[in-house]
């Protein structure tokens, strides 16, 4: 779906930090939306932590960098970090190839669904959202 | 005939005296990685002779990656038996390129930002460090750019040792020293001299401690802070520093040190770190490639700015070596290597990275 020329698929929830996450059930997966891939450049490293780490919804709990820009990934949700995306580890340009196919990032068992709720899921939310990061941070 | 460019000027007699050995081609990190003579200290002289024969011009697209994929780190210098300084060379033929207006985009583009910005990363709003700034103190701790913007952690770590060792310090309100930009061939920017100058004196400080070796080079070679020194303002690395306390902790681990090249190379300080190593860590191991012949983590001379994926490469190679030795942990003591190397770091490599500092720091807080 082009919201804004930028590609914002429909059946994805949107953290205001510009990372997305699928619910596949009892998994969430998350990674980096179109916005932020284009306005960060290549990714040149993404930090992978270790399988099991508790995540708390708000909380930092790893970082990305491109080659001018660190940026730092927020867990979406409360739950536990079950797998990261190992290419990402040699390959970290697949985020800005495919961010929401093979540049997948993390994936998480949420320990509680219903926080999914506290993120952007309409068009119309998201819509508005883009318009006030375009303004705050595309330069012409 | 005489010289169009100024690197023909001063250097035409050494890029003669290659002798077109290739032993740089041996130590260099970037040709290590890529195997691209041209990236390379014996293919950069054979280009610069070129020019200087009027067969190809500077002001080519395919020079700006020959003359800026380089992260003098001078290994090459180190092992020339002809004596050529390459990597003076270098900076003299990228400040020509600047002249004419040839540039790495990147590099461009960080002197642009630093014309508007107090450091190289365009960041607005420094970490506090949780610590008051500008106060009045014996010592001034300078962080550097990659200490304030990247390694955040190594920074705290540094400044609670320096606590637990009551020394009596203060952080201030510093910039970019902007020693980078003499490298990549544009003039370091006036007012953020004066700014840190200022500030130092403002301090009433005597010495200044430096957590970037690059910026302790800065302040201690380049004339535009002769000012430091000609108030009796001595400027040294926290390495230099601590050589002589003691810490009262040691680690059974196996432990290995990587030179910086700003600290080894560009500097001698091999002994210091050592020094200090030895009392934390008796079973201390040296990597193959150590001290005058450590090999580049490929962060400096702006590459990791400009060819991150390059020099993240490099990174990697060096850390092979770490592999080699068996090392629990990998120690230096410079920011930017330490930040190349935790992004290079490999999951299935289970060894630890640190500065020397945030090492210390962390066995204190261990014995608590």
């Amino acid at each position: 779906m082009d919201i804004r020329g930028y590609n914002m698929p429909e059946d994805l929830y949107y953290e205001e930090n510009h990372f997305w996450i699928r619910d596949e059930g009892d998994t969430l997966v998350m990674g980096m939306d179109d916005f932020a891939q284009l306005l960060a450049g290549e990714i040149v490293y993404v930090q992978l932590p270790d399988e099991g780490k508790e995540l708390k919804a708000g909380k930092k709990f790893a970082k990305i960098e491109s080659g001018k820009w660190l940026g730092k990934v927020y867990a979406p949700v409360s739950g536990e970090l079950i797998a990261v995306n190992e290419e990402l580890e040699t390959n970290p340009g697949l985020i800005n190839d495919d961010c929401y196919g093979k540049g997948w990032m993390f994936k998480i068992k949420p320990s509680d669904k219903g926080e999914l709720d506290n993120l952007m899921r309409t068009v119309e939310e998201i819509d508005t959202w883009l318009a006030e990061e375009i303004e705050k941070y595309v330069t012409e | 005939m005489e010289a169009k460019y100024d690197f023909e000027t001063k250097y035409r007699k050494q890029i003669l005296q290659c002798s077109r050995c290739g032993f740089c081609q041996a130590v260099c990190p970037v040709y290590g990685l890529t195997l691209r003579p041209s990236l390379n200290a014996r293919g950069k002289m054979l280009l610069l002779k070129e020019i200087m024969d009027g067969q190809i011009d500077l002001d080519s697209e395919e020079l700006v990656e020959t003359l800026y994929q380089c992260t003098t780190c001078a290994n090459c210098e180190e092992s020339c038996p002809s004596g050529v300084n390459v990597p003076d060379i270098i900076k003299e033929a990228r400040k020509d390129m600047v002249h004419i207006g040839s540039c790495h985009p990147a590099f461009k583009g960080m002197n642009e930002v630093l014309q508007e910005s107090g450091n190289i990363y365009a960041e607005d709003e420094p970490e506090d460090f949780e610590r008051k700034r500008n106060q009045k103190a014996e010592h001034v701790y300078f962080i550097g750019c990659v200490g304030s913007y990247r390694e955040d952690e190594a920074t705290m770590s540094v400044l609670a040792l320096l606590d637990r060792l009551k020394i009596d310090y203060t952080l201030i309100d510093e910039v970019c020293c902007t020693g980078v930009l003499e490298d990549l061939g544009y003039p370091m920017i006036d007012k953020h001299v004066r700014t840190n100058i200022d500030l130092i004196l403002a301090t009433g400080a005597k010495t200044v401690i430096t957590g970037c070796p690059y910026c302790s080079r800065t302040f201690n070679n380049k004339p535009q802070y002769a000012e430091l020194k000609e108030k009796g303002i001595r400027v040294m690395h926290i390495i230099q520093f601590l050589k002589d306390f003691d810490f009262g902790v040691q680690t059974e681990k196996r432990v290995t040190y990587h030179d910086p090249c700003d600290l080894g190379r560009h500097c001698g300080i091999y002994d210091e770190p050592r020094e200090i190593i030895r009392k934390i860590a008796p079973n201390f191991v040296e990597m193959p490639y150590n001290r005058e012949n450590a090999l580049c983590c490929g962060a400096g001379g702006g590459v990791r700015g400009a060819y991150p994926k390059n020099s993240i490469g490099m990174a990697r190679r060096r850390l092979k070596e770490v592999e080699e030795v068996d090392a629990d942990i990998l120690l230096t003591e410079c920011n930017s290597c330490l930040h190349n190397f935790s992004n290079a770091k490999l999951r299935k490599q289970r060894f630890k990275i640190y500065n020397i500092t945030q090492f210390i720091s962390k066995l204190l807080e261990e014995e608590d």
